[in-house]
C-alpha cells in the first residue's frame, strides 16, 4: 500500500446528481484506500463489529476519515438541504444535548487526525473553529445555540464527509432522534424517526432470524464513550449518485433499467459504507455515522484488480434474498456478468484489507 | 425493497382491565366498540364508575356498538361522529387527566396509530395503554414523495391523491407519523405494477 501514504488532492467541483451530470469520479489513490467490504468470496450478514482503532493509511487511519471528495460532497450536502428542506436533516427537540456531543466528536476528531485542515481552540466555553478546506472561521459559546447560526449537529455535520444518525437510549432500547442524511440508501428519515432499534431494522431480511438484532443491541447498550466500534457494509447504486432516498425513489430507480452487460462497468458503482458507532458522554445518545463511498466497476478493474475479482464472486452467490433487498435484481446479472471477464479464478487473501494478511488492491 | 414480511408493524394488545389504574379511558371507533363492551363487562363496578369511554362512530365496515354502549348506563360515554372528533375528545379529557390514567384504544390501525400520536404528546407511558385491533385492516399510508397521507386504503397499490403516484404499501409502520409507508410501484420501469391484492393482513 506504499502508493496510498501521499494524501490525494482535494477536488471541489465534482457533482453526484444528473443536472451535474455526475462528475464525480476517483483517483487510483482514491480507489486503493478504500475499505474495501469484502474478507471472503462469498458474502452474508454478520455483526462483523471490531474496535475502531487506527489501522492502515487509508480510510481506517482517522476517527472520521475524509479523502479527496471532500469538500465536493460537503457542497453536494448544502445543495440537497437546499432543495428539500425539513426531508434531509430531522433533530427531535430534546436531542439538543446530544447535538452539542456530536459537534464537539467530530471538531475535535478532525483537529487531531488532520491538524493541516482544521484547528479547534478552546477557551473554557468560548471555542475557536478553523475548517481551512471550507474556508471556515467562527467562534462560538459551547452549549449555547444561540451562538450558531444553525443547530449545532446541522452547522457541524455539514462540514463532515457521511451520513449521521443519532440515537437516544431508552427503556433498553435505541430510538431514532435526530439525522443529516443527504446521501441515504434507499430509506426515509422523516419517517423513520422516533422508531426503536427492531422498527428500523425491520425492512432488512434474515436478520431477525439470524439473532444479530437481538446480539448488536445488546453490544450497543454496553457501548463506553472513548471506545467506538466500526462495521463496513455495502450495497450498489446505478451512476454516483449519493442521495437515494426513498422520498425521490421515482428519480433515480429508473436507472436501474438502463444497465445492460456492455455499460455495467462505468454506470454500475459499490457502495461502500463505514459505520464507525461513538456513544456520546453527556447525552448518553449513540452516533451512527454512514461514511459512503463510491467506485464504479471500471474504476476497481482499473485501480484494484484483485478487489473486482473479489466482488465479482460475492455478487455471483449473493443471496437471492439480499439481491431483492438491495434493489439489484433488474441488474445485477449484467454486473456479474461484465466483471466475470476481469476474473481469473486465481486464489484470493481473506480478510479485510486493513487487517494484517487480508486482501490488498492487486498491481 | 422489501414490501410484506417487515417487522415494524405494532403488536397489538387485548383490551383488559389495568388494575393499577385509578382513571379509565376508553376511546374507540366502529368495531372497535365490540373490544370497549367486553372490557366494560370485566370491570370491577368502582372502574366502571372512574371509566370515560369516547366512540366514533365512523366506520369503514359500518359496524356500530352505539346501542350497547348506551345501554350501560353507570359508564360516562361521549358520542361522536367522526374519529377526529374523537381524537380531539382524547385530547380534552388528557389535558384534565392526572397520574393513574389509564388508557385503552381499539378501532382500525389507522385510529390507534392516531390517537397514539396524542397519548404520546401528554408522555403517557406504553404500560399505561392498551390497544386492540378491530374491524377491517384498512391503513393510513404516508406517501414518501408528496407527504400526503390517505386513510383507509384496502389494496396494496393505490393511486396517491396528492401526486397521483400509483404506490405500493410496505408492511413498514412509523408510530411517530401513524402510517404505513407508500412508495412508487411502478418505479424502475413506467407502468410494470405489482399484483393489486386485497390488504387483509
Amino acid at each position: 500500500m506504499t502508493d496510498t501514504a501521499v494524501p490525494p488532492a482535494f477536488k471541489a467541483d465534482e457533482t453526484y446528481t444528473p443536472e451535474g451530470q455526475y462528475t464525480f469520479a476517483n483517483s487510483r489513490e482514491g480507489v486503493r484506500r478504500l475499505p474495501f467490504p469484502f474478507p471472503d468470496d462469498e458474502y452474508m450478514y454478520s455483526m462483523n463489529l471490531e474496535p475502531h482503532v487506527p489501522a492502515g493509511d487509508g480510510a481506517m487511519r482517522a476517527a472520521f476519515d475524509i479523502d479527496e471528495h471532500y469538500i465536493s460532497e460537503c457542497r453536494h450536502r448544502v445543495q440537497m438541504l437546499e432543495e428539500m428542506p425539513g426531508v434531509h436533516y430531522v433533530a427531535l427537540p430534546h436531542m439538543m444535548e446530544a447535538q452539542w456531543d456530536l459537534l464537539e466528536l467530530l471538531f475535535e476528531s478532525y483537529a487531531r487526525d488532520y491538524p493541516e485542515h482544521f484547528t479547534l481552540t478552546k477557551n473554557g466555553n468560548e471555542w475557536h473553529w478553523q475548517n481551512r478546506l471550507l474556508g471556515i472561521d467562527d467562534t462560538f459559546t459551547f452549549g449555547d445555540p444561540s451562538t450558531l447560526e444553525l443547530e449545532p449537529m446541522e452547522y457541524a455535520t455539514r462540514q463532515a464527509q457521511g451520513e449521521f444518525v443519532v440515537l437516544e437510549e431508552r427503556d433498553g432500547d435505541l430510538v431514532i432522534g435526530a439525522g443529516m442524511t443527504t446521501q441515504r440508501a434507499d430509506y426515509s428519515l422523516r419517517f423513520n424517526v422516533g422508531m426503536r432499534f427492531f422498527e428500523f431494522h425491520g425492512p432488512v431480511p434474515k436478520l431477525h432470524e439470524m439473532g444479530i438484532l437481538d446480539r448488536a443491541l445488546k453490544f450497543l447498550l454496553r457501548m463506553k464513550p472513548g471506545h467506538p466500534v466500526r462495521r463496513v457494509n455495502w450495497t450498489l447504486t446505478v451512476n454516483p449518485r449519493l442521495e437515494t432516498s426513498v422520498e425521490t425513489l421515482p428519480d433515480w430507480a429508473p436507472d436501474r433499467a438502463t444497465v445492460t452487460d456492455e455499460n455495467a462497468g462505468d454506470l454500475v458503482h459499490l457502495r461502500i459504507e463505514l459505520q464507525p458507532l461513538h456513544r456520546l458522554p453527556r447525552s448518553n445518545a449513540i452516533v451512527f455515522p454512514v461514511r459512503t463511498y463510491l467506485v464504479s466497476l471500471a474504476e476497481l478493474v482499473e485501480h484494484a484488480p484483485d478487489w473486482a475479482k473479489r466482488l465479482h464472486r460475492a455478487l455471483a452467490t449473493l443471496d437471492p434474498a439480499l439481491v431483492d433487498y438491495k434493489g439489484l435484481t433488474r441488474y445485477h446479472a449484467s454486473a456479474v456478468s461484465w466483471l466475470a471477464q476481469y476474473d481469473d479464478g486465481a486464489p484470493l487473501a481473506g480478510g479485510y484489507p486493513w487487517a494484517d494478511g487480508g486482501i490488498q488492491p492487486g498491481a | 425493497m422489501l414490501i410484506t414480511g417487515i417487522k415494524s408493524r405494532p403488536v397489538y394488545d387485548q383490551l383488559v382491565p389495568m388494575a393499577s389504574g385509578l382513571r379509565h379511558i376508553a376511546v374507540a371507533q366502529g368495531s372497535g366498540g365490540k373490544p370497549v363492551l367486553r372490557l366494560l363487562a370485566e370491570m370491577t363496578a368502582g372502574q366502571r364508575a372512574s371509566t370515560t369511554v369516547v366512540y366514533s362512530t365512523e366506520s369503514f365496515t359500518g359496524n356500530s356498538y352505539l346501542s350497547e354502549l348506551q345501554d350501560q348506563d353507570d359508564v360516562e360515554l361521549r358520542v361522536v361522529a367522526t374519529n377526529s372528533e374523537a381524537l380531539q375528545a382524547l385530547d380534552d379529557v388528557l389535558s384534565t387527566a392526572n397520574m393513574g390514567t389509564r388508557l385503552y384504544l381499539a378501532g382500525s390501525e389507522g385510529f390507534i396509530g392516531t390517537a397514539m400520536q396524542v397519548a404520546s404528546a401528554y408522555g403517557l407511558d406504553r404500560d399505561e395503554i392498551l390497544r386492540e385491533h378491530a374491524g377491517s385492516f384498512v391503513r393510513r399510508v404516508w406517501c414518501a414523495h408528496c407527504d400526503t397521507y390517505t386513510e383507509n386504503v384496502t389494496t396494496r397499490v393505490f393511486r396517491c391523491p396528492g401526486c397521483e403516484l400509483d404506490l405500493v404499501v410496505r408492511d413498514h409502520y412509523s408510530s411517530r407519523l401513524a402510517a404505513f409507508q407508500g412508495v412508487k410501484a411502478d418505479g424502475e420501469v413506467p407502468g410494470e405494477l405489482p399484483e393489486i391484492e386485497e390488504l387483509d393482513t
